[in-house]
């Protein structure tokens, strides 16, 4: 029995790593959680514990296997371990933009990829956007060239690693909290964010400036267990589904705004923020690219295809 | 620290040599695999990826391990303020007390820590909410690998043992979890000794009232030189 | 009402002599399983990623093993000859220099024990040689080892960040004035109560004798250096044309590298350049190492010419394995203790209690100085029975989301908690300081307490001043790093 809840309600604890209010996975996290506590009153009650008060990102997928904790939503690198396939978002320059990955993830490659964990006891629920990812460092950023030899702070995945190996860049895996100090003193020289992470951790301060490059793409994805949701009524589920689906929407679609408003929070602020032209862009695409081949294995031909097939028509 | 223990016999002593050396080389390899990514990063531009998820492996083996040995050798602080305020015989009713919620509490930690560990391994975890009343049907989570840390040998026979033979590319983390089970029940066996150590002498606690006892008894004795 | 009860129970169990890691373990287990369906595996998970979860944390085996080798290898005794070099020439100057002495160490070390162990030791024994009081000695030394968790690097500054997400970075500059601060009031009290009670004065031992002291300090002092120009930068000079010659370099690592680097580089030190402990040292006949000074009998230091192997055996030799040793030992009861904290703030989390009790503590309309008067009762109260880092992970999560509802800094609440487990060091009937100075100094624990106190006076002070003057630990880290973004 946990204080907030009613006897007789399913308790569901939504563990996330972020801020409430401003991280557009806070916000859609505690609309969640307002919905669901006042439309399944007497039925299902949700906490939301942020800010990695509960757990942090690897952890978290335990706990939920271990059935304690019910929703989660880790950045799509955490899931290569449960399906190598998962590293086409970490690949650079796969999508040309939001509207790519969403349609991507709305196909049925995408859906398809939220099943794939099922034996693993994970089963997705939907796919929670942050937005593009865009290079600073410590020096002007405009061709591939300039990263060479500087040191970027990575998440620890294999791709993002040979990603900056093929930039000739140094990748240092770092937690999250210490970036902001270690790129202020130059323990390390940039880093690879969406705007919203940007601005929210104040990284353009201590950057030369932020090149426009959404070479990548920070996206999450909701999962609960198996277990868990066997264990529900299918009327219960069904209802939670339907608000899940419906907060996922509008948030999604909103993100894009909250997207820009971080970069113009970032101008604002004083931020320095260069954009590439076509032909320097296409050098980044060019130096980054081989990467693809690298991991082909895992992620499949005939996936890049099908997500190369949508910036197309995206594009047009 | 005021240490109570003297190893007694060859074969304790062994052991204890053991542990101290296990206690030393699990914090100077942390050390060392730091101090090597800070000159690799600063002199090379370059660094062990794994580094840093070693170190933190090694950090939590150095304790969990270590706990035990502190069971041991009677370093583990507490608060003796009331102890001291007492006679003899509700100081040993409290020594009791104190080594019966001990014992419960590793016993506990000891559910906890096969319940984790086992199907990381490709057991079942144990049912029961307090004590274990059987075995669960558990997921097996073999596949499970850390972020980065490479296997140094023995891949093949790993894969086909607890990965129905399925590749994998870093260490599985079924092996720096197995601190749990392992270190748990050091721990179960030390405060066993303990409490029978304490059952025999008819007086004794589980706990030091500082961290710096053995150093202040070498600071008293050079004190009273002059 | 059923956290009362948790609370009750610790502290219960406490009292009844279970050891602290067992008492906050044993207590959140319980109420996890009779209050919620959280399985013990999940108990099992949290211990391990106490250690293996918070990057942070790590810091702390690093800093207690290059304090682990500045003690064994005779740093202290190297900085208290400097200090008395500088300033024992003064009227109380011996304990002017034993809180001189204390600063300096506490530059080297994380903990306020440690450092009263490797000044003390000495200083207090020195002080009665020349006519001081033992019980002058003993206050001194255990108010001015207090500034071990102050003056950056600091255990408690660690486990303070950790819990509550903020830059230990930014926490070690924030020490750095408060923590000469306190150190100089102390002094100035020291040379205020020697003038008037007359106390000795040594003798003005020359600028030679500062500048030779000095460079035999240097090896040690080095690494304060190496800490505060590694973490945070340092000038710099290059030799390229058209460049200008001057400028900044960047720091080389985070704090916790910079302890790792602490260690190697107190290692090296010890065994190689003052060969005070491994295969260079001096030994008495028996093969121990000399305590204090050498006895007539001991064999010399030898050189490296002369044992050049020394090299690849210092790693290996057996004081190198028993000070990595002890400094694991310490290490294992630090976090033996921190890890079951982390399982109560784990329960307490769980039971979002932070946030309840924030709420109940704001609509009850509760000011900044009234919340700040309650931390420090909170924690004075705490000190009582608990050991420092544990006490933080504890409090600082429950205080936290209050102290930045309310607009206060969360790095000055930091600094404020710090000060507070200083003063809970030396109050009694429980107090760390306390113990250590009465087993150094060889005093019953009451005489101490009583040596203490005009001193506890002035950190009561310091406290109140700390308290109501936020730029006193904002300052540096605001100028160094620009203002602290706040997260909620
Ligand atoms: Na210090
Ligand atoms: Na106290």
């Amino acid at each position: 029995d946990t204080m907030g809840c009613d006897d007789g309600e399913i308790v569901v604890k939504f563990s996330h790593v972020t801020n409430t209010d401003r991280h557009p996975k806070g916000i859609a996290a505690t609309l969640l959680a307002e919905r669901v506590n006042a439309e399944m009153d007497g039925t299902m009650c949700m906490e939301v514990f942020p800010n990695s008060t509960l757990y942090n990102d690897d952890q978290v997928l335990e706990a939920m296997l271990q059935g304690d904790v019910q929703l989660a939503s880790p950045s799509l690198s955490k899931f290569e371990t449960f399906t190598k396939q998962f590293r086409i978002f970490d690949l650079p320059f796969m999508f040309v933009n939001m509207d790519a990955v969403d349609a991507f993830q709305a196909s049925e490659t995408g859906q398809a990829m939220m099943d794939s964990m099922q034996r693993r006891g994970l089963q997705g629920l939907g796919f929670w956007h942050n937005g593009m990812k865009q290079f600073s460092a410590n020096v002007p950023l405009n061709a591939p060239s300039d990263a060479e030899g500087l040191k970027f702070r990575v998440q620890t995945s294999d791709v993002l690693v040979a990603q900056m190996e093929a930039l000739g860049a140094s990748p240092q895996p770092m937690s999250f909290s210490e970036v902001y100090g270690a790129l202020q003193t130059g323990v390390v020289d940039g880093q690879e964010n969406t705007w919203s992470n940007i601005y929210g951790q104040k990284f353009f301060e201590v950057q030369d400036g932020t090149t426009e490059t959404n070479h990548g793409v920070l996206d999450y994805l909701v999962v609960a267990s198996v277990d868990w949701l066997d264990s529900l009524d299918a009327e219960v589920r069904d209802d939670f589904m339907e608000i899940f689906l419906e907060v996922t929407a509008e948030r999604n679609a909103a993100v894009g705004e909250v997207d820009a408003n971080n970069r113009q929070a970032v101008l604002d602020a004083g931020g320095v923020i260069r954009e590439l032209s076509a032909e320097q862009r296409a050098e980044w695409v060019a130096t980054m690219q081989p990467v693809w081949t690298q991991f082909l294995d895992d992620v499949g031909q005939e996936n890049i295809d099908a997500a190369q097939a949508i910036n197309a028509s995206v594009v047009n | 620290m005021a240490s109570k223990y003297t190893p007694s016999g060859p074969v304790s002593r062994v052991i204890h040599e053991i542990e101290e050396t296990m206690i030393a080389l699990l914090l100077g390899l942390m050390t060392l695999v730091t101090f090597t990514n800070v000159v690799l990063r600063y002199v090379f531009n370059s660094q062990l990826i794994w580094g840093l998820e070693l170190t933190l492996i090694l950090f939590a083996w150095l304790v969990i391990f270590g706990i035990s040995y502190g069971f041991k050798v009677t370093m583990h602080l507490g608060v003796d303020a009331v102890i001291a305020l007492v006679g003899k015989p509700v100081q040993f009713a409290m020594a009791l007390i104190g080594a019966g919620v001990t014992l419960v509490y590793v016993l506990l930690l000891m559910k906890g820590a096969w319940d984790y560990w086992a199907p990381f391994a490709g057991f079942n975890a144990t049912t029961g909410h307090w004590f274990p009343t059987g075995f669960a049907n558990s997921r097996d989570q073999g596949w499970y690998e850390t972020e980065q840390v490479p296997i140094p040998f023995l891949q093949g026979w790993l894969e086909a043992t607890f990965n129905m033979g399925e590749t994998y590319e870093k260490l599985p983390r079924f092996i720096p979890y197995f601190i749990l089970p392992f270190g748990v029940l050091l721990m179960v066996i030390r405060v066993i000794e303990a409490t029978v150590r304490i059952i025999r002498a008819g007086e004794g606690s589980l706990i030091v009232s500082h961290e710096a006892e053995d150093a202040v008894e070498q600071a008293a004795a050079l004190n009273k030189e002059d | 009402m059923e956290v009362a009860l948790l609370f009750i129970m610790i502290i219960g169990l406490l009292m009844l002599g279970v050891p602290i890691a067992v008492a906050l373990g044993f207590s959140s287990i319980m109420f996890q399983l009779l209050f919620s369906d959280t399985s013990l595996a999940s108990v099992a998970q949290s211990l391990y990623q106490a250690m293996a979860g918070h990057y942070t944390l790590l810091a702390i085996p690093f800093f207690i093993l290059a304090s682990s080798f500045m003690s064994t290898g005779g740093v202290a005794k190297r900085i208290i000859r400097f200090s008395i070099a500088c300033v024992g020439h003064l009227q109380g100057g011996l304990a002017i220099a034993g809180v001189f002495a204390c600063m300096m160490f506490a530059a080297l070390s994380g903990s306020s024990p440690a450092t009263v162990v490797a000044i003390g030791t000495i200083v207090i024994a020195a002080m009665r040689q020349v006519g001081y009081t033992k019980e002058f000695a003993a206050g001194v030394i255990c108010n001015a080892g207090t500034l071990g968790i102050l003056i950056p690097p600091s255990i408690v500054m660690v486990v303070y960040a950790s819990a509550t997400d903020v830059s230990v970075g930014r926490m070690f500059l924030a020490g750095v004035i408060p923590g000469i601060m306190a150190g100089v009031m102390l002094m100035i009290t020291i040379y205020v109560m020697a003038r008037i009670k007359n106390m000795p004065k040594g003798e003005w031992l020359g600028w030679g004798e500062i500048w030779a002291s000095f460079r035999d300090a240097a090896w040690g002092l080095l690494l304060i250096v190496i800490i505060m120009g590694g973490i945070y930068g340092h000038p710099w000079i290059r030799f390229e044309q058209g460049a200008s010659l001057f400028y900044w370099k960047g720091g080389a690592f985070t704090p916790t590298e910079a302890a790792a680097v602490a260690a190697v580089y107190a290692f090296i030190v010890a065994s190689f350049i003052y060969r005070d402990m491994g295969p260079l040292a001096s030994r008495e006949p028996d093969g121990s190492l000399p305590v204090g000074f050498a006895s007539p009998e001991a064999s010399k230091r030898s050189s490296l010419i002369q044992k050049p192997w020394a090299l690849i055996t210092a790693f290996f030799h057996k004081d190198t394995r028993q000070t990595v040793f002890e400094g694991g030992k310490l290490t294992i009861t630090l976090m033996f203790i921190i890890a079951n904290a982390l399982l109560l703030k784990h329960v307490l989390t769980d039971e979002q209690i932070p946030q309840h009790i924030a709420d109940m503590m704001l609509s009850a309309g509760l000011g900044p100085i009234t919340f700040l008067i309650m931390v420090n009762v909170i924690l004075l109260i705490g000190g009582q029975f608990m050991e420092p880092s544990g006490l933080i992970v504890i409090v600082a999560p429950l205080v936290f989301p209050i102290a930045i509802q309310l607009g206060i800094d969360p790095i000055h609440l930091g600094i404020i908690m710090v000060v507070n487990m200083e003063i809970g060091m030396i109050t009694p009937p429980v107090g760390l300081n306390l113990f250590v100075t009465s087993g150094v100094a060889g005093m019953p624990l009451m005489s101490v307490v009583r040596a203490a106190l005009p001193f506890l006076a002035v950190l009561f002070v310091f406290l109140i001043i700390v308290t109501y003057v936020p730029a006193i630990s904002t300052y540096l880290p605001t100028l160094f790093m620009g203002p602290e973004i706040i997260v909620k």
